[in-house]
């Protein structure tokens, strides 16, 4: 690939663009998904108003106020009032029910502070407290580094925050990291992602000492579990291959050293884009996004995209025989189970509510399991993916495909349009997840180590599998819930067709 | 220990580690997200109704939010383009169609940071839709205030905007100083007071929790007496209630934990509200044969294993202030070290170091000491002779390895139970703090 197509990534300049200005992504869509990708191609996606919105989450506060804290040998920085941070109070708990027997380490201590935005702040400026409070995580924690997460206070007060950075940074061991997450920059929360990723490009890693041809990068999101990285290290370590997992738990150093890696592998491309491109485009360091290894045949692909880059093909084949030995028959016989559940042998008809990176890979997995998925939910579409879906439509067929991040009034909607056999929430008590029919999450989260959560790799293909099916053997907890409590919304809510019923046509970019 | 810091100005208003509350927005959101029927509208950024599902929902014992909270909250989702030609559209459109699409009593209009700082006219807005609904508007900017705040704030509003006066209903009791999420038991402690106080012949209005919240709402002039159960949240509230509808107001430190407290906080209500005293003393007579009869059970397990233990509270004021006085006044145990998290303002530090200190019966006086960040807190602790640490669950995991002390979640945050209707509040309650507190040490004996 040119490096041209990568001038979107500018180690120079603060910050990434947003979503919107580098892959016209969008924050609303629902039809079908063929049009969706035409619409992408003619350059016709735009952003658009909701008259009723709700609370889906900011650059900052959907994914980085939780899961920069867990960065080890670092302090996160809030530049903010003090409610931005408030979601990371988990921080010291996360990892902590990870058994030290699965790899965690005995020891370990996370820190962040915030810099407790007050009303004087917000007129007279908070750059001296910014780099006080630099100076003390310094001296309390000898860190080696130190991320500031901005806020929209921050931004819209227009602190100059590299300069508060450039002046404090030579007192300083620490490598000083801002992120630009202010959270009114953007109506995309993927542009958080792409605002963290440039701050380590730019920061943190360092030029390649050697090569480390056996070292695979792999970024993983949230959603991914503890297990997923155990399988993930075991498929590899099969091919005589390391992992290196960033950035959620990791050490400082493990960011340092991604410019010495064979690859960058994706386990969810729409997150791992901006970092995987400028690994390439600064450090050489090749890549692929597509596919994550989430189902057999992902998974299968996603391990040969490894050997094209480690030139480990043929033992990438072997070890592919040597899995399916051992996870086909158990596949099989989930696939079996979940074809009787409907007398008729009709398929079961599932709805999940996915990101773009999870779309494009769990609509062959439901295939696979034998499962329908007529339409799917997405929390975000851009440019970035557009070939990939492309390759689904044309494996999978065509589907309606809604795109909203978190808007439970709309998910409420169609799933109750759709009528799913199935609803895969993401478990923020968003959409209906109280529904007199089967509903379970789609993904687990990181602190979660039983194997019964894995989702990647051959033996997160069938413990999902498997889990899907136990989702069909009891769905009281959901039906009882729906009998018993108040709907959320009016009923002519339900009942009107339209789940875009409240965005204001045409739109913007 | 290296006392060594950058940080000036004052405490309270500095930079700090992982301080133990969320904003002024927050503390609105967890209130309204407490009364049945209320819904939030936040007149925001798009993150803020997500970060608090994490930051104060799902930190104030694992209650996610409901119909209306979390992603569920109408929310402005407030972008660059609003902070240049204003959100005052934006909102207008989403009040409008929260009204329409939501089965709510009562629409609490929220509004943070972004707005107070691009000038929008909220109030100018919400008053179009006063004709429509019960509808009232809180100016909660989080770089205005703590969570504490935003409860004050929220009966604020709701006094200047929507109450209107109503006889007085004779032994009818409003109960303050309890803040939603933010209170991890709230909801156990509330129901508690309500039947205690029922089975002294007064009828309390808890407010949150019980189905009709509006109704509550509206009913709160109507009270004969205001209740505090706090040393310093709600005392606004109850002054304002006292200058407009003339309601007077009895204060208590802390929601009442254990027999000998509760008693004292039966006796001083029945007093002002003129219940027969007999009735009372009947009560305080049955309740404690059978309460005191239930604490020698697990007397064995106490006198063998840890009678006579340090130990340490990093709580809220409510918390720590009910929690010292019952281990030391009831179990024979002893007061290290007080660490109080949640802030408040300097003119109450002397009462609520008095209150402690002149209500335990131990020659130990404990350290008592204010302080939100939690590197200093966590510094504070270090060796120390407690054995027990009763504080929130940030804590938790390495309680023993850093402080060689069991550990049990009491405050917010606490992640690490799921709280429901459990509780430290009356008869049953400190019966509750026992269990939780034998539980992390007893075995076979």
């Amino acid at each position: 690939m040119s490096n041209e197509e990568y001038d979107f990534i500018d180690l120079n300049k603060n910050t990434c663009p947003s979503r919107e200005q580098r892959a016209n992504g969008t924050n609303v869509y629902y039809g079908k998904a063929s049009k969706l990708s035409k619409n992408a191609k003619e350059g016709k996606v735009l952003c658009s108003e909701r008259k009723f919105q709700q609370s889906g989450g900011c650059v900052l506060n959907f994914y980085l106020s939780v899961r920069v804290p867990t960065i080890r040998d670092a302090v996160t920085i809030f530049n903010s009032p003090v409610g931005c941070s408030a979601s990371a109070l988990g921080y010291r708990e996360l990892y902590r029910g990870v058994p030290v027997e699965l790899g965690r380490p005995a020891q370990y201590n996370l820190n962040w502070l915030t810099t407790n935005l007050q009303q004087e702040d917000v007129i007279y400026g908070a750059n001296e407290k910014l780099k006080e409070t630099i100076l003390e995580a310094e001296h309390r924690y000898s860190p080696k580094a130190i991320f500031i997460l901005t806020s929209c206070t921050t931004g819209i007060i227009g602190e100059d925050i590299e300069g508060a950075v450039n002046s404090v940074q030579p007192k300083v061991k620490a490598k000083i990291v801002p992120v630009h997450c202010e959270g009114v920059r953007s109506r995309l929360v993927q542009t958080g992602y792409d605002a963290f990723w440039h701050g380590v490009l730019k920061y943190l890693v360092k030029q390649p000492r050697k090569k480390q041809e056996d070292l695979v990068n792999v970024a993983s999101m949230l959603s991914y579990t503890w297990q997923d990285r155990l399988e993930i290290k075991r498929l590899l370590g099969k091919l005589d291959l390391r992992v290196n997992f960033i950035p959620e738990f990791a050490t400082v150093d493990q960011f340092e050293i991604l410019s010495e890696a064979a690859l960058t592998a994706p386990i969810c491309p729409t997150y791992t884009d901006y970092l995987s491109k400028g690994l390439e485009k600064e450090f050489n360091v090749p890549y692929f996004l597509y596919p994550s290894p989430t189902g057999i045949k992902n998974t299968d692909e996603w391990l040969r995209q490894i050997g094209k880059f480690t030139n480990k093909e043929d033992e990438v084949e072997d070890l592919i025989k040597e899995e399916h030995k051992i996870w086909k028959p158990k596949m099989e016989t989930i696939q079996e189970k979940l074809i009787g559940l409907h007398e008729n042998g009709e398929k079961i008809r599932v709805l999940g509510s996915l990101g773009q990176g999870r779309l494009v890979n769990q609509m062959p997995f439901f295939d696979e399991l034998g499962l329908q998925a007529p339409a799917a939910m997405a929390q975000d579409f851009d440019d970035l993916l557009i070939e990939f879906l492309d390759d689904i439509i044309e494996k999978h067929g065509d589907f309606d495909l809604m795109v909203n991040t978190f808007q439970a009034a709309e998910q409420a909607n169609i799933t109750s349009n759709i009528d799913p056999d199935l609803t895969l929430t993401c478990p923020f008590q968003g959409g209906s997840w109280e529904r007199d029919n089967n509903v379970t999450r789609i993904h687990s989260l990181r602190g979660d180590a039983d194997p019964w959560s894995t989702q990647s790799g051959y033996a997160g293909a069938v413990a999902f599998g498997n889990f899907l099916l136990q989702a069909f053997k009891n769905r009281s907890y959901n039906k009882t819930l729906s009998e018993k409590t108040p709907k959320s919304y009016k009923d002519w809510w339900y009942q009107q067709p339209d789940p875009l019923y409240y965005v204001e046509k045409g739109g913007s970019k | 220990m290296s006392k060594k810091t950058y940080l000036s100005g004052d405490l309270s208003k500095n930079s700090l580690e992982a301080p133990r509350f969320s904003c002024s927005l927050a503390g609105a959101y967890g209130t309204t997200l407490g009364i049945c029927g209320g819904v939030p509208i936040l007149h925001s950024g798009a993150g803020c109704g997500i970060g608090q599902l994490f930051g104060t929902l799902y930190a104030g014992g694992q209650g996610a939010g409901g119909n209306e909270g979390g992603t569920s909250t109408p929310c402005s989702c407030l972008v660059e383009e609003h902070v240049v030609f204003g959100g005052e559209n934006k909102l207008r459109d989403l009040i409008q169609s929260t009204i329409e699409i939501f089965n709510g009593d009562l629409f609490v209009v929220i509004s943070g940071c972004v707005p107070s700082l691009i000038g929008d006219d909220v109030d100018n807005i919400v008053g179009e839709f006063r004709n429509k609904a019960s509808i009232v508007h809180v100016n909660a900017p989080g770089f205005k205030g703590h969570s504490h705040e935003g409860y004050e704030l929220f009966f604020e509003a709701i006094i200047d905007q929507l109450l209107t006066e109503k006889p007085v209903q004779k032994k009818l009791v409003n109960i303050f100083g309890i803040i939603p999420y933010n209170h991890v038991f709230w909801k156990g402690e509330l129901s508690t007071v309500k039947k205690l106080l029922a089975s002294i012949g007064i009828e309390a209005n808890i407010i949150f929790t019980e189905e009709n919240g509006i109704r509550n709402i509206d009913s709160i002039p109507s009270a004969e007496y205001n209740i505090l159960l706090s040393t310093w949240n709600g005392h606004r509230i109850v002054k304002k209630l006292e200058e407009k509808f003339k309601t007077p107001f009895i204060t208590f430190p802390n929601v009442p934990i254990g027999a000998k407290q509760t008693a004292q906080f039966l006796r001083t209500v029945g007093d002002k509200l003129e219940v027969d005293s007999e009735l009372i003393e009947r009560f305080i007579k049955k309740e404690e044969s059978w309460v005191y009869r239930y604490m020698e059970y697990p007397g064995d397990a106490i006198i063998l294993v840890r009678p006579n233990s340090y130990f340490a509270v990093v709580s809220d004021t409510n918390t720590a202030i009910g929690i010292t006085k019952f281990l030391t006044n009831e179990l024979g145990y002893l007061p290290d070290i007080i660490e109080i998290t949640d802030n408040p303002p300097e003119e109450y530090h002397e009462l609520i170091r008095k209150e402690i200190l002149d209500n335990i019966d131990t020659v130990v006086k404990p350290e008592i000491i204010f302080e939100t960040d939690t590197y200093k807190i966590r510094q504070n602790l270090e060796g120390r002779a407690f054995q027990f640490l009763f504080s929130s669950s940030i804590e938790a995991p390495t309680a023993m390895e850093d402080f060689s002390a069991l550990h049990i979640s009491v405050s917010f945050p606490v992640y690490n139970r799921s709280v429901l209707v459990h509780n430290y509040a009356g008869y049953d309650g400190g019966l509750s703090l026992i269990e939780d507190l034998v539980s992390t040490f007893v075995g076979p004996l």
